[in-house]
């Protein structure tokens, strides 16, 4: 899938505040398939304000999104099928068990089986809070459920929104690992958002806003 | 999982509670309904006069009108007055036969031999509480059939039958016995056949069917105006206070027995409908409180069915739970009402029988349930899927 971005901005922002951004308010913005983009910005930039805008979640904007040429293509549907997302928030169910979470996402397509979804939950380290309510787990801990999860569905893109904020050293490696091998057997994008901190992704394109 | 997640969004004191209060109000109005329907040929047949809100008005008779008889008739204005008296809903005039009548039987094993004179009357049929397919004729028939006032039958059998050391007659010996009716005046005379078809609980006259009497007094009847002595009257509201007032000022009687018979059959149609409204009360209220519990419960759990809706889930799937949980808690309440009615239908039935020679009606309980069944889940489902989709569409 392509997805291309034209004349795109945010309605509650003026002009003048994006004036240097190499995604806003430019012609032909182009996400390309089975590459990886960074889109690095200061915070209250627009970047999970932009990452809604290509998941569907959001129309606060001007401008147009097409994919694969369509522009007014069912975002609902990709959903289940072409474009994964990480939100920030993790919009996680606090009231059902990590195993549940991720289940829940992944019983829409049955991407997974019960051992692959098993098994990524050991390789983060969460394997002894498989069954412990969510509500119970730290951030970091929350943050490697939601990314578990987003990969228990087909996916063409994988949206990131600050993937790592909460994370250490060793299980960004980890993570990282995981979602390379995902991009990789899918034949699928990536699209991450960044503060400024380095990734251990092979960047194609590192785009400001 | 989406059940196990959703489920915990409910409320089980605001779901017991729409399921006890949605029960009562259809116990009370299946029960209601079918009560009515199940009573109805008691009210219409046993009861009261006529039909509930009726009564027979006749002028008193007084010394002085034994004299001048012409002062027993109505007269035209005082019909048309009675008419548009406020409490008047309709009026009939009881019509008279004005030519001789003669009965007597052939002289037959089965039938003792008898010759009598008689008189004829006769109302709208609608007024009439006797049953029957022998109850009518036709110029082309030579057959006459005929109601009499069930008090006959018992002055005769307990009465006139003891002193006379005659048998007793059942209603249906009668019933089969064949006799003859002649009828003369205007210089001519014919012969009928004639049986009586039916007794009458409420009329205290000799009825024939209208249509022979307007032509056989056409025929045969010694003046060409029928006379009204009695007139049948419809209230509005047989209550109304007025009604005893007007009919004491004009001097007409009025049998009050009768009328209070008319108020008990009011009474008890309106206590019907009393109940019913309230039932009626309860189930919309129970249907206003459980559309704003459910409405509670999507609104607190926003954030919920926009984070479902986030992860791939559509409104009709989020939507289909508590679609699913209302029908299901709907129905199981809709349907113990209707074992319960049908069970305490069951128990009326057993006393009416033992009171009264009573039909059972078309039990309407199981339609008039699937009736609510459906028209409650198709609301429920709609607005489910309307306020969902509100939230997640914005």
């Amino acid at each position: 899938m392509l997805i291309t971005l034209n004349n795109i901005k945010p309605i509650y922002m003026s002009d003048d505040e994006i004036s240097s951004s190499d995604i806003y308010l430019k012609n032909n913005v182009l996400f390309e398939k089975n590459k990886k983009y960074l889109i690095s910005a200061s915070s209250g930039n627009g970047k999970t304000s932009l990452l809604n805008f290509i998941y569907g979640s959001s129309t606060n904007f001007e401008g147009n999104i097409s994919y694969n040429g369509v522009s007014q293509a069912n975002i609902f549907d990709f959903r289940k099928s072409k474009i994964s997302y990480v939100f920030q928030d993790f919009k996680l169910f606090p009231k059902l068990t990590v195993f549940e979470n991720i289940q829940l996402k992944n019983s829409i397509t049955n991407n997974k089986t019960f051992e692959e979804i098993d098994n990524l939950i050991e390789n983060v380290n969460l394997g002894n809070k498989k069954n412990s309510l969510v509500g119970s787990l730290s951030m970091g801990q929350k943050q490697r459920v939601a990314l578990i999860r987003s990969l228990c569905q087909p996916f063409e893109f994988l949206l990131l929104d600050e993937p790592f904020s909460h994370l250490d050293e060793k299980n960004v490696k980890i993570i990282t690992k995981i979602i390379i091998t995902e991009l990789e057997k899918k034949d699928a994008s990536l699209i991450a958002t960044s503060l400024g901190e380095s990734y251990l992704f092979d960047f194609n394109k590192i785009l400001k806003l | 999982m989406l059940i196990k997640l959703q489920r915990k969004t409910l409320v089980a004191t605001q779901i017991i509670g729409y399921s006890l209060t949605i029960c009562v109000g259809f116990i009370i109005v299946l029960l209601i309904t079918q009560f009515y329907f199940d009573i109805k040929p008691l009210l219409s047949q046993q009861t009261d006069v006529f039909k509930s809100k009726t009564a027979v008005i006749t002028k008193n008779i007084s010394v002085f009108k034994t004299i001048n008889k012409e002062k027993i008739y109505f007269t035209e204005k005082e019909i048309h007055n009675l008419k548009e008296q406020p409490f008047t809903k309709d009026i009939s005039k009881f019509m008279s036969a004005n030519f001789k009548i003669k009965a007597f039987s052939n002289n037959t094993e089965s039938v003792p031999v008898f010759y009598t004179d008689l008189f004829f009357e006769s109302i709208p049929n609608n007024y009439i509480d006797v049953e029957t397919d022998d109850w009518k004729w036709g110029s082309s028939l030579d057959f006459i059939p005929i109601i009499i006032p069930e008090n006959y039958l018992n002055l005769y059998n307990f009465g006139f039958a003891e002193s006379q050391g005659l048998p007793v007659l059942s209603k249906n010996t009668i019933s089969q016995i064949e006799f003859f009716i002649e009828i003369s005046g205007n210089k001519k005379l014919k012969k009928y056949k004639s049986k009586i078809v039916g007794f009458s609980n409420k009329v205290n006259s000799i009825l024939v069917p209208e249509m022979f009497l307007l032509w056989a007094n056409k025929e045969f009847g010694r003046v060409k105006e029928n006379k009204t002595s009695r007139v049948l009257i419809e209230f509005i509201n047989p209550s109304d206070k007025n009604i005893l007032e007007y009919f004491n000022k004009n001097n007409f009687s009025i049998n009050k027995d009768k009328l209070e018979f008319s108020k008990i059959g009011f009474f008890f149609k309106s206590a019907l409908l009393f109940v019913f409204a309230i039932a009626l009360v309860i189930i919309f209220l129970s249907i206003a409180f459980i559309l704003l519990s459910l409405n509670l419960i999507i609104q607190r759990n926003k954030e919920l069915i926009l984070n479902l809706y986030n992860i791939g889930y559509n409104y009709n799937r989020i939507a289909k739970f508590y679609q699913v949980f209302i029908t299901l808690v709907t129905v199981t309440s809709v349907v113990t009402s209707l074992i319960i009615s049908n069970i305490i239908r069951n128990y009326y039935l057993r006393e009416i029988v033992s009171f009264f020679d009573f039909n059972e009606s078309r039990n309407y309980l199981l339609i008039l349930s699937l009736s609510f069944i459906l028209i409650l889940t198709i609301i429920y489902n709609l607005i489910i899927l309307k306020n969902i989709k509100k939230i997640v569409i914005q």
